[in-house]
């Protein structure tokens, strides 16, 4: 390290008489925030100019507003409508964070104290897409935060010295060698030894990689907007990330004539940007979006030290005891035994740790390791490692920031707190709330059942529902009322921020999104729980029907459209109560019906665990013929038909199509006891077939039972045509064929079966009804027995 | 050195310690041999300046760097270390380096068994000379733990949850007050710890009969997990390092196979993991698949390759090798090796006829 430290080549970069200074950083460390306070205060810049997205420019004065408290991010969004990256046309979105320990923060601020400009020089976030290659730089999956600093921990550099003085990772190398170390050396000092880091990073990256992820467009175009201040100030302080530094400084010692890029034409829906609050968790390196510095917060706690103390002498010591106590503190509310001796054992511990790495002071990585070792009792394993969770979690923060500017409001948390107010809810409190929502008899008891709805859709965490009825689970569907839980976190904000590239509106973003999803979706059940959302939402997706039609069209599982097929009828019928005028349901009935129709006679012989869910879906297809597909009876008849004359046939399903033919046209009770006798007259195997039959024809048709009493007399030979065992074999679907009975059904049957054999109703009961009186005196006997005896142990 | 089969860290590294101790200019605790940087440069390796030029230290001890500094600083503390971890993660070794490179003594140990007594963890008598002179110091046999706090050197207690309970507790007093009260010796009874003084514990998380510390034993000391080696290449690194060791201690003079050494690690590696490389799913053994166990494996046929071979390390007698390490608590496990042997058949054949011999030798296990 050493002797990478003597930074010749970087030192030339550093002279604070150049009409130009480039400071290089690392996001959100505070020894970087340290010195740059420093150069400003010994440079005296007439601009500062910072990387980040220059279309975020009038966002400025925001971050650095009085009533703004931060964390807090910019949030651009571009939508991809004219398909400059790819042809999916998709959305992208990112943040760019800020917390007090972040340089770019700093260098905002200080501006502000010294009144002159900031300005961000960076290309526009769209621009920078543009000049993405495909699964690089921001294109890269989860990358969704502008200041990445990933490419600093690149590189064979690094790992050789981790190996070489055993540091375990990047993060580590950095608060030894740079965030502790640099705050007792020089500004010259500091900055030669980062500025030959970066270089030394920089050469280990290809130009291949740095043209696919836009890094040498980005310089190129920060470079010629450098130059222009230049023209008009006669000292600039550049502040970008430590990478591009000697990029810039190469292109700038060239000179020459700069040509600014020409950007492409973005229609001004398509991208924009906003001041958005922000969370110390989502700026954690480790649990964020992968750029920055893990412990976020233990950092800002750094800085904030570093303002309040003349010299950063015990900084670290310092704030590390102090996490160390608060850790032990958290660990007792969790009921963990730590003592004061533990504490001061880590104290020890970190203290001796940071000596024997030869680090001025204890900084993060000695307080883990503290609290592993002396927190831990016992084998580390994932239980016995709370008191790590818990110091890590302090030291990443749970505060949210604040923006105090409310005329930058982003649109959807504009439109949430207009719809708020509209609706009586609370959007100015964090404390919990419960809402009453009468669905049919009030004005107001729809709108706020949709609203919570749409919010509920977009995952924002604002609202619960305690009661009401569920229709995707069918569950409490008599209920008229729902009762929400809501309330207003700083996370709801966050949620709503992240769906701005599906709407400016909630109702916008919400029919983006369902479309979205169906457009994704393959199955026609999961797309007909789409559709109850959108009924739930009152939003109209699809309009053209094109998307549920093709989804029912490729979806060859019977089941799934026969599912979808349930939801869009529950749908049609619900609709005029819920006064819903969203797509024809009636139209999806239909589509989903054809498939159904085309693939029900190949159904015939199926699994044993499928007969009862085909049963049901053949039901309710006669249901609608009965109903809104009159039309269609024809189609259903004789797909029954031809079901029936199949070969090989599920007796479950065989009788359930009788049981429908008998009930289009009565001629066929014959041909259904016919089949019976079939049973009854086969094998015993085949006879025993004949409880399912019963079970098919009985879900479809009780009735038949009725019509005479042949059915009875064929159940009955059935019955005693069987010895005891086989008998209870067949006793389940006998059960189940007499399931769907009513209670008058099932006397009218045991009439039925007395006379049958020429007996009375009463005396086929299998034991006589006791007398009222006589059980209310057996029972208070017996109570008074117990009694009798218990006393008298 | 004369020639034996284990000989004392301190013995065994005699020209590392000595070389450290002479250029050592840290600030060492009261009582230690070495500055904690010079422990851990002989526990981690590194290189010592002289005057003669530059000289290497071995690394001795593979893994978690940083486990090794907070051992250290425990240990220049009042607290004791307890090393705990499945068997074979190395934690006597690691034990043994630092009361070497510490106290410039590793053997001053208790062994704990379900037999250990208290008298031997703090003292016991001579009976004949206490039956001629009476209680009197000569009579007295000091524990390692006496002989620890005299010296102010560290006592190693060698798998301290195989004591029972209730005789590991009888180590409280001591590291609380550090003093051993002997009622027997009257006025003279009363031994107060030296400066240097500290218990190194080990203790095996995975074997049967095991006791439970107490909680007021285990607040006397800061734990530390050694855990098996993850990285197959490290693995390969350490059986060429300790089957060398071995090879030489044995007078076995001939070269490590280093592609030999890669096939085990990878072996042990997988089995240990349940999963190869190609990422398809193995059953791991419930035997232990420790490191310690490998270099065992490849020592075994190493000698027999000496002794019987044409000093080539013959691989159905490495399968036979592996089979008995494996095999040993379950019968089951003869079945996950085969298999494992079965998935391997179909992955690596492509990588080299060693894994193709290999596989093939693996059709002997029965």
């Amino acid at each position: 390290m050493e002797r990478v430290r003597i930074g010749v080549e970087a030192s030339e970069i550093i002279d604070f008489d150049a009409p130009f200074f480039l400071f290089p950083v690392r996001h959100h460390s505070p020894v970087c925030s340290y010195h740059l306070k420093s150069v400003i205060k010994r440079y005296r810049p007439e601009i500062i100019l910072i990387e980040g997205p220059e279309n975020a420019n009038d966002l400025i004065p925001v971050l650095t507003d009085e009533r703004t408290s931060l964390p807090a991010a910019i949030y651009y969004y571009y939508k991809d409508k004219k398909k400059y990256i790819s042809d999916d046309a998709q959305d992208y979105k990112c943040y760019y964070p800020f917390l007090y320990s972040s340089p770019e923060y700093n260098a905002i601020k200080a501006a502000k104290e010294l009144g002159i400009k900031a300005e961000f020089i960076d290309l526009p976030y769209s621009e920078i897409l543009i000049n993405t290659a495909k699964g690089r730089g921001l294109l890269e999956n989860e990358k969704r935060t502008i200041a990445d600093d990933t490419k600093l921990a690149k590189g064979d550099f690094y790992k050789a010295l981790c190996d070489k003085t055993g540091i375990r990772d990047f993060d580590e190398f950095w608060e030894k060698y740079f965030e502790i170390s640099g705050l007792f050396e020089s500004d010259e000092e500091f900055l030669a030894a980062l500025h030959t880091y970066c270089l030394i990073s920089r050469r280990q990256t290809s130009t291949e990689e740095m043209t696919a992820d836009a890094t040498l467009a980005r310089e190129e175009y920060m470079a010629a907007n450098i130059s222009e201040a230049l023209k008009v100030h006669k000292k600039v302080l550049v502040v970008t990330g430590g990478f591009h530094s000697y990029g810039l400084y190469e292109r700038l010692k060239r000179g020459g004539e700069f040509k600014k890029k020409k950007l492409h034409i973005v229609p001004a829906d398509c991208t924009g940007c906003f001041p958005a609050a922000y969370s110390y968790e989502a700026a954690d390196a480790m649990k964020g979006y992968s750029s920055g510095m893990r412990a976020p917060f233990f950092y800002d706690s750094v800085y904030r030290k570093l303002e309040e103390s003349a010299e950063p002498d015990g900084v670290y010591d310092d704030l590390t005891l102090e996490f160390l106590i608060k850790g032990a503190k958290a660990c007792k509310e969790r009921d963990i035994a730590v003592s004061i001796a533990d504490v001061t054992a880590a104290e020890t511990m970190k203290g001796g740790l940071a000596a024997l790495r030869g680090i001025r002071e204890s900084g993060l990585y000695e307080l883990f390791d503290a609290v592993t070792s002396t927190f831990i009792k016992g084998e580390k394993n994932l239980s016995s490692s709370v008191p790590v969770e818990l110091v890590s979690k302090l030291l990443t923060g749970d505060g949210v920031g604040h923006i105090g500017d409310s005329s930058h409001t982003p649109p959807l948390i504009a439109d949430f707190e207009a719809q708020c107010t509209a609706l009586g809810l609370r959007a100015d409190t964090a404390v919990p709330q419960e809402v009453d929502a009468a669905l049919f008899t009030t004005k107001k008891g729809l709108p706020l059942s949709r609203f919570m709805h749409r919010m509920k859709f977009l995952e924002t965490g604002f609202a619960k529902r305690l009661k009401g009825p569920d229709l995707t689970s069918g569950r409490d569907r008599n209920r008229v009322r729902e009762i929400w839980k809501y309330r207003r976190s700083p996370a709801v904000d966050s949620a709503l921020i992240d769906h701005t590239t599906d709407g400016f509106t909630i109702e916008e973003a919400c029919i983006n999104l369902a479309a979205k999803r169906l457009l994704g979706e393959r199955r026609a059940e999961s797309a007909a729980v789409i559709t109850v959302d959108c009924f739930l939402m009152g939003i109209s997706v699809d309009d053209d029907l094109s998307l549920v039609t093709n989804i029912l069209a490729s979806d060859g599982d019977f089941f799934s459209v026969g599912t979808a097929l349930y939801y869009f009828q529950m749908l049609y019928d619900l609709q005029g109560i819920y006064r819903y005028q969203g797509v024809n349901i009636v139209s999806q009935i239909n589509t989903a019906f054809s498939k159904l129709i085309s693939a029900l006679p190949t159904l015939s012989d199926i699994p044993d665990e499928q007969a009862d869910g085909v049963i049901r879906i053949m039901r309710q297809m006669y249901d609608l013929t009965g109903g809104i597909l009159t039309s269609r009876r024809d189609e259903l008849f004789n797909s029954l038909i031809t079901l029936t004359s199949a070969g090989k046939k599920h007796p479950a399903v065989y009788g359930c199509a009788m049981g429908l033919l008998y009930a289009f046209d009565a001629k066929y009770q014959h041909n259904a006891e016919l089949a019976m006798q079939g049973y009854l007259n086969g094998a015993l195997s085949v006879k025993k077939q004949g409880a399912d039959y019963l079970r098919g024809l009985f879900t479809a048709a009780r009735d038949i039972v009725f019509s005479d009493n042949d059915f009875l007399r064929m159940t009955d030979k059935l019955i005693t045509n069987m010895d005891s065992d086989d008998f209870m074999e067949i006793l389940p679907s006998l059960r189940l064929a007499f399931a769907a009975f009513t209670p008058r059904e099932i006397q009218h049957t045991a009439a039925a079966v007395a006379e049958l054999y020429d007996m009375e109703n009463e005396s086929i009961l299998d034991k006589k009804a006791v007398d009222e009186g006589l059980f209310i005196f057996g029972r208070a006997l017996d109570d008074e027995i117990m009694k009798a005896i218990e006393g008298g142990a | 050195m004369e020639n034996y089969i284990k000989p004392p860290v301190e013995k065994r590294y005699a020209d590392e310690l000595e070389l450290l101790k002479v250029t050592d200019d840290g600030r060492k605790p009261e009582n230690w041999q070495l500055s904690p940087p010079a422990v851990r440069k002989f526990i981690l390796g590194g290189e010592v300046r002289t005057k003669d030029g530059s000289v290497t230290i071995k690394r001795k001890f593979y893994g978690n760097d940083a486990l090794v500094e907070r051992a250290i600083i425990t240990l220049a503390g009042s607290r004791g270390l307890m090393l705990v971890g499945e068997p074979g993660t190395a934690k006597t070794m690691l034990s043994e380096l630092l009361s070497a490179a510490c106290c410039g003594c590793s053997t001053n140990t208790v062994q704990g068994t379900a037999g250990t007594t208290e008298d031997m963890i703090k003292y016991s008598w001579n009976y004949a000379l206490l039956l001629s002179k009476g209680p009197c110091r000569e009579a007295l046999v000091p524990s390692p733990l006496l002989i620890g706090m005299e010296k102010g050197i560290f006592a190693r207690f060698e798998e301290i949850t195989r004591t029972p309970a209730e005789i590991q507790d009888s180590l409280i007093s001591v590291m609380s007050d550090q003093i051993l009260s002997i009622p027997e010796l009257g006025d003279d009874g009363l031994v107060l710890a030296r400066p240097g003084f500290n218990i190194i514990g080990t203790a095996n998380t995975r074997d049967k009969g095991v006791n439970e510390m107490s909680g007021a034993l285990k607040r006397r000391f800061n734990f530390e997990t050694v855990e098996p080696v993850k990285d197959v290449r490290l693995e390969k690194e350490i059986i060429i390092h300790e089957a060398e060791d071995l090879a030489k201690s044995g007078h076995i003079d001939m070269p490590v196979d280093t592609d030999v050494a890669e096939l085990l690690a990878v072996t042990y590696h997988e089995l240990r993991e349940g999963r190869t490389a190609n990422g398809t799913i193995v059953e791991k053994p419930a035997a232990v698949m420790s490191t310690a166990e490998a270099v065992s494996v490849y020592f075994q046929a190493l000698s027999h390759a000496w002794y019987y071979g044409q000093r080539r390390i013959d691989l159905s007698v490495l399968a036979q090798s592996l089979l008995g390490a494996v095999c040993k608590e379950s019968k089951d496990d003869l079945e996950k090796l085969k298999g494992y042997f079965k998935t391997v058949s179909k992955e690596k054949t492509g990588e080299g006829e060693l894994w193709k011999e290999y596989v093939s030798a693996s059709k002997l296990l029965r």
